[in-house]
């Protein structure tokens, strides 16, 4: 285990280009969280739809991808809301906590988990799809010596920071942005001021899950695409979004590039068979030490 | 519906009436009841049943060692399936020999040697899960538990010496002399004793000073402790006994035939059908844990393989109810069987009282 | 309320179902258990009940039909032995047939063994599984300790000793991947490179790929399930590992979610299996089309050719014996089966080579078929292309020591 620079910057990049997605789905949970003062435990099932949809709009209708991770979105934004319209609603206008409700939630998100697992075995079966992207149009970078990045690295680098900003200048510089972050401060006085609080929690639950399609469109090229990747995904995205700090939404992302460093020098360096457990040690380790996380707002934490 | 109600309040009061002569005697009686199950069941249907409640008589140390950590005393927790693996594979090897099978470890010991310990390391475990509970509550305490709860599983999947992907398997029965508790019969005794004992010590614990504290950490902590109670205390206490039902369902069904054990026993699907059979029966409710066990296991075998023809494609329709199921639920019965009993039986007193009233009688 | 009411009733009416499973008298009955949600899996468990479906409407066995019922066991030990349990003692069957997976296999020989059933495998190639003693149990394809020699003597002898191992964490990947360490050392006295132990479904190979560039490694074993073997070859690539470096599949390499994924990877990768596709014989082309035609699969693997063989030697066996069929004679039947099949010597099928069982419960017994078939991808995609490099009959010992 001879200690070079090279591969330690590889493996940095590495888990910079794993880690952003991390954050794109982690940026969805805490959307939701902070919105609906909920923590989603089917939010992996969305990522994996988000990237079926891409996968059928891509390779069977033909869509370039870009129009495909676009649909993607949409398509999964709307499977969202109509989940959280028909099974949700009940919950989460009741809010979270430590009621029935609360827990409830997260009972009902494991339930709809396995539901839409099953779902999807039902309409695309068990197997691996390939996902055949066309990205001769990216270019694919090289770092110092031969660390090759592939250009579906590089994509998803430039999307998460494109969705970043999106969503950054929606929030602050739209006026339903503005109605969006009412919502998540406050659900009743928002209501009171005139805001159609339903539509808005609805509003929120479609962006995450449209921020979740997207990773999984990304992704797809990258690791082929099956039913069962919403799982893994999920807890890697919870371990981001603790240690960005629930509710930060620079925090997800920042969490997402830590947790996907953190894996990989842990499986480089350490063990490669317990590269899973890195991320679970993280989660832990933060949620004893410092719950509120890098940038965290409130950490529901009892002295 | 009411027939059957009315039924079951009968044999309760019947229960009541014999508790008021000795405290053990409806349990007695219901343990001599359910002594001759297993030939009733060979001879009405088939040995197969035997076995399936072996695996009910499991999960209804799961589900009521669960309800302690989360019922009484309201702590989320979703890693309770990692306590029941601890206990599995503590056992496990520690009663096969050493090398049986590659590099796996072996000690040898006899069974019933085996298995209190395993439950002594799942209880220590126990302090590890229950650890995240001193600061954390609701989601949070969720996520913590998760991963480790899947952190043991992925342990035991990359360790060889842990049986890691070919699982541990030959892992021996119990013995008392030369009697082996090889056949589903034999296993039955061994495993409703301690169902049944399970659930008596749940009632104890309820109605002890504990309980009480339990239930006052869940209702509000903050007056609990302001009343006194050692939070943190009490929380590791819970988190403790529920491992301990954990380790034992553990170890039981790492002993019983065909004593085999796999990283894949214990996933979270498995945590997700506990999580179902719990808020079925009501959470805080024993007696509805028992029946979330029961029905849910029962409810699995008989629909695992039902497929229905969509557009000639076979859907395997059952995960999909279970995950609805689970949903709906919480959403419309969130008290479980156990709190609709509640309500049916707060409701006839209710119409009782009021009766007496009218006639004069109260 | 209602679902109080609903599930009453299901437990009624399970109840009425289970006591009218009462064993029927001249059927002969077949449990099987096997993955069916799995790439291939619910399509060869359907041609294998419709491969018995047509031995029933030609006649069935001697005038006997068969009942076969097929269970999904979701490659999960418990599953498999509450199947197996299940079958043996609520539906009586005389024989059963499973499982796909090795982790399932390995108990459920316990039961069938306890419970004096014979078992068929269909798909399992953990080497341990005939070596429990079993009476009972007969494995129809070839098993991972010969696997392992036909492989390393192939790489030691055209690539090269110094080789890099990725193994994944399922049952049949560590196997196979100790297999060959051990039969290159014993071969040729070489160490392995580089090995790196990653979990079932691993997605992200870069950090090794890294360090095995640096090593300049003659070959690369990818020793994992169909989808996570594709990532990690494709990965290799993107690595910048060159083609000059061979890549060396393990037996799942044999699944068509390989080349479909893995895409022009897959070009040069070998593997040994116990059928290929590129097959010339005109069995081998019948039975592709067929294949093709009910089943819409490409180019069949060994879990198909294997499902079929399994299903022919079964109708062979309980041809040649005669049963009693009721209630009364279900454990002289089974034996009888047992026997049976234990009889069966040379059958020659769509398998690699000839079949042939003994009645000793050793694996050397049990191991029915010793022939492997190397096997190179020449095109990767959804029409992929194979070829033959080799076929190589085992010494019936190999392996054993």
């Amino acid at each position: 285990m001879d200690f070079d620079y090279n591969s330690l910057m590889a493996f940095i990049i590495f888990g910079v280009t794993i880690g952003v997605v991390y954050g794109i789905v982690a940026l969805g949970i805490s959307l939701i969280y902070s919105g609906l003062d909920i923590v989603h435990f089917a939010h992996g099932e969305m990522y994996m739809f988000g990237a079926f949809f891409g996968l059928v709009l891509a390779n069977n209708v033909g869509l370039p991808y870009p129009v495909a991770l676009i649909g993607a979105m949409i398509l999964t934004a709307i499977l969202g809301m109509f989940v959280e319209r028909v099974f949700y609603r009940r919950l989460t206008s009741a809010g979270g906590g430590y009621t029935v409700a609360g827990m409830g939630m997260i009972i009902c998100g494991f339930g709809m988990s396995v539901a839409l697992v099953n779902v999807a075995y039902f309409i695309w079966g068990a197997e691996a799809e390939p996902f055949r992207a066309n990205l001769d149009y990216i270019p694919r970078l090289q770092f110092a010596g031969d660390i090759e990045v592939p250009e579906s690295y590089v994509l998803t680098a430039v999307i998460s920071v494109v969705l970043m900003a999106a969503l950054h200048y929606f929030l602050r510089h739209t006026k339903m942005g503005l109605a969006v972050r009412a919502v998540a401060h406050n659900k009743d006085i928002a209501y009171l001021m005139g805001i159609n609080v339903p539509l808005m929690i609805s509003l929120i639950f479609g962006l995450s899950c449209a921020l979740a399609a997207a990773a999984g469109v990304l992704i797809g090229p990258m690791q082929s695409v099956q039913v069962e990747m919403g799982y893994l995904m999920l807890m890697k995205a919870f371990a981001a979004a603790v240690v960005g700090g629930f509710g930060s939404l620079p925090g997800a992302i920042l969490g997402g590039i830590m947790v996907g460093i953190f894996e990989n020098l842990g499986a480089a360096y350490i063990s490669p068979s317990h590269k899973d457990i890195y991320a679970f040690l993280l989660l832990i380790l933060v949620l004893m030490f410092r719950p509120s996380g890098l940038f965290g707002i409130e950490a529901k934490v009892k002295a | 519906m009411n027939v059957f109600v009315l039924i079951i309040e009968k044999i309760v009061a019947f229960g009541e009436t014999l508790a008021r002569k000795h405290r053990l005697l409806p349990w007695v009686l219901a343990y001599i009841a359910l002594l001759p199950l297993p030939y009733i069941l060979a001879s009405l249907f088939s040995e197969y049943l035997i076995n399936l409640a072996n695996r009910a008589c499991l999960f209804i140390l799961l589900a009521v060692g669960l309800n302690i950590v989360k019922g009484f005393c309201g702590q989320v927790t979703v890693g309770h399936i990692g306590l029941y693996a601890i206990g599995a594979v503590t056992s496990a090897i520690l009663a096969l020999e050493p090398g049986s099978f590659g590099d796996t470890w072996g000690f040898g010991l006899s069974v019933w040697v085996a298995i209190p310990i395993a439950v002594l390391v799942t209880a220590l475990a126990g302090v590890i899960v229950g650890l995240p509970s001193v600061r954390l509550e609701g989601a949070y305490l969720a996520l913590a538990t998760l991963g480790l709860g899947e952190s043991v599983r992925i342990m035991i999947a990359v360790t060889p010496q842990l049986g890691s992907s070919t699982g541990l398997m030959m892992i021996p029965p119990p013995t008392i002399g030369s009697f082996v508790f090889e056949s589903f019969t034999s296993y039955y005794y061994l495993v409703m004793t301690t169902a049944v004992i399970g659930i008596y010590f749940s009632f104890s614990i309820l109605r002890s000073a504990t309980g009480r504290a339990f239930q006052a950490i869940r209702e509000d902590t903050i007056a609990a402790s302001v009343n006194g109670i050692n939070v943190v205390k009490y929380k590791l206490l819970a988190f403790v006994l529920s491992a301990v039902y954990a380790g034992l369902a553990g170890a039981l069904f790492a002993h019983m035939p065909p004593g085999y054990l796999h990283h894949n026993n214990f996933t979270i699907i498995e945590m997700v059908t506990l999580l179902l059979m719990v808020v079925l029966g009501g959470i805080g409710n024993v007696w509805g844990g028992v029946i979330g066990a029961i029905v849910v296991t029962i409810a699995y075998d008989q629909t695992k393989d039902l497929v229905f023809y969509f557009m000639d494609r076979p859907i395997i329709i059952q995960p999909i109810v279970f995950g609805l199921s689970m949903v709906l639920l919480v959403l419309f019965m969130p008290r479980g069987i156990g709190g609709w009993i509640e309500g049916f039986q707060r409701n006839r007193r209710f119409i009782k009282q009021s009766e007496e009233r009218l006639d004069g009688t109260a | 309320m209602n679902i109080m009411k609903s599930t009453f009733a299901s437990l009624l009416v399970g109840g009425v179902a289970l006591a009218s499973t009462a064993a029927f008298a001249g059927d002969i009955r077949v449990g099987i258990t096997m993955r069916m949600v799995s790439e291939n899996g619910q399509k060869y468990g359907q041609m294998m009940m419709d491969e018995i479906k047509a031995i029933n409407d030609s006649g069935g066995i001697n005038g006997n039909m068969i009942k076969a019922t097929l269970m999904n066991d979701e490659c999960k030990s418990d599953k498999g032995v509450a199947n197996a349990n299940k079958l043996i003692f609520q539906e009586k069957v005389h024989m059963l047939i499973g499982s796909t997976c090795s982790s399932v296999s390995l108990p459920i020989v316990d039961v069938t063994a306890k419970a004096g059933v014979a078992q068929l495998i269909p798909h399992s190639t953990n080497a341990k599984i005939t070596q429990k003693g079993s009476e009972w149990v007969f494995r129809v394809p070839v098993s991972g300790r010969y696997y392992g020699g036909v492989n390393a003597k192939y790489v030691g002898d055209n690539i090269g000793k110094k080789i890099a191992y990725i193994c994944a964490a399922d049952a049949a990947s560590v196997n196979d991947c100790a297999a060959m360490q051990g039969q290159i050392k014993k071969q040729f006295g070489a160490e392995p490179a580089y090995i790196a132990n990653v979990q079932e479904k691993e997605v992200d190979f870069r950090s090794h790929m890294q360090k095995i560039k640096s090593m300049n490694v003659d070959g690369i074993m990818v020793a994992a399930l169909a989808e996570t073997m594709a990532r990690a070859l494709m990965q290799s690539y993107e690595a910048g590992i060159g083609a000059d470096v061979r890549r060396i599949g393990s037996s799942s390499a044999s699944n068509a979610p390989v080349p479909r994924i893995a895409g022009d990877a897959v070009k040069g990768v070998f593997f040994t299996a116990a059928y290929a596709a590129a097959d010339q014989r005109p069995i081998a082309k019948l039975f592709n089309a067929m294949v093709k035609e009910k089943y819409g699969i490409h180019a069949p693997d060994h879990d198909f050719s294997q499902a079929y063989d399994l299903v022919r030697i079964m109708e062979q066996a309980l041809k040649s014996t005669d049963l009693g069929l009721d209630s009364a004679s279900l454990k002289a039947d089974r034996t009888a089966i047992r026997d049976a099949i234990a009889g069966v010597k040379n059958y020659e099928g769509l398998a690699s080579g000839p079949i042939s069982f003994c009645a000793a419960p050793t694996p050397q017994c049990r191991d029915g078929n010793r022939t492997a078939v190397l096997i190179g991808y020449t095109k990767g995609g959804e029409n992929f292309e194979t070829e033959v490099l080799a076929r190589v009959t085992m010494p019936i010992e190999f392996g054993l020591e």
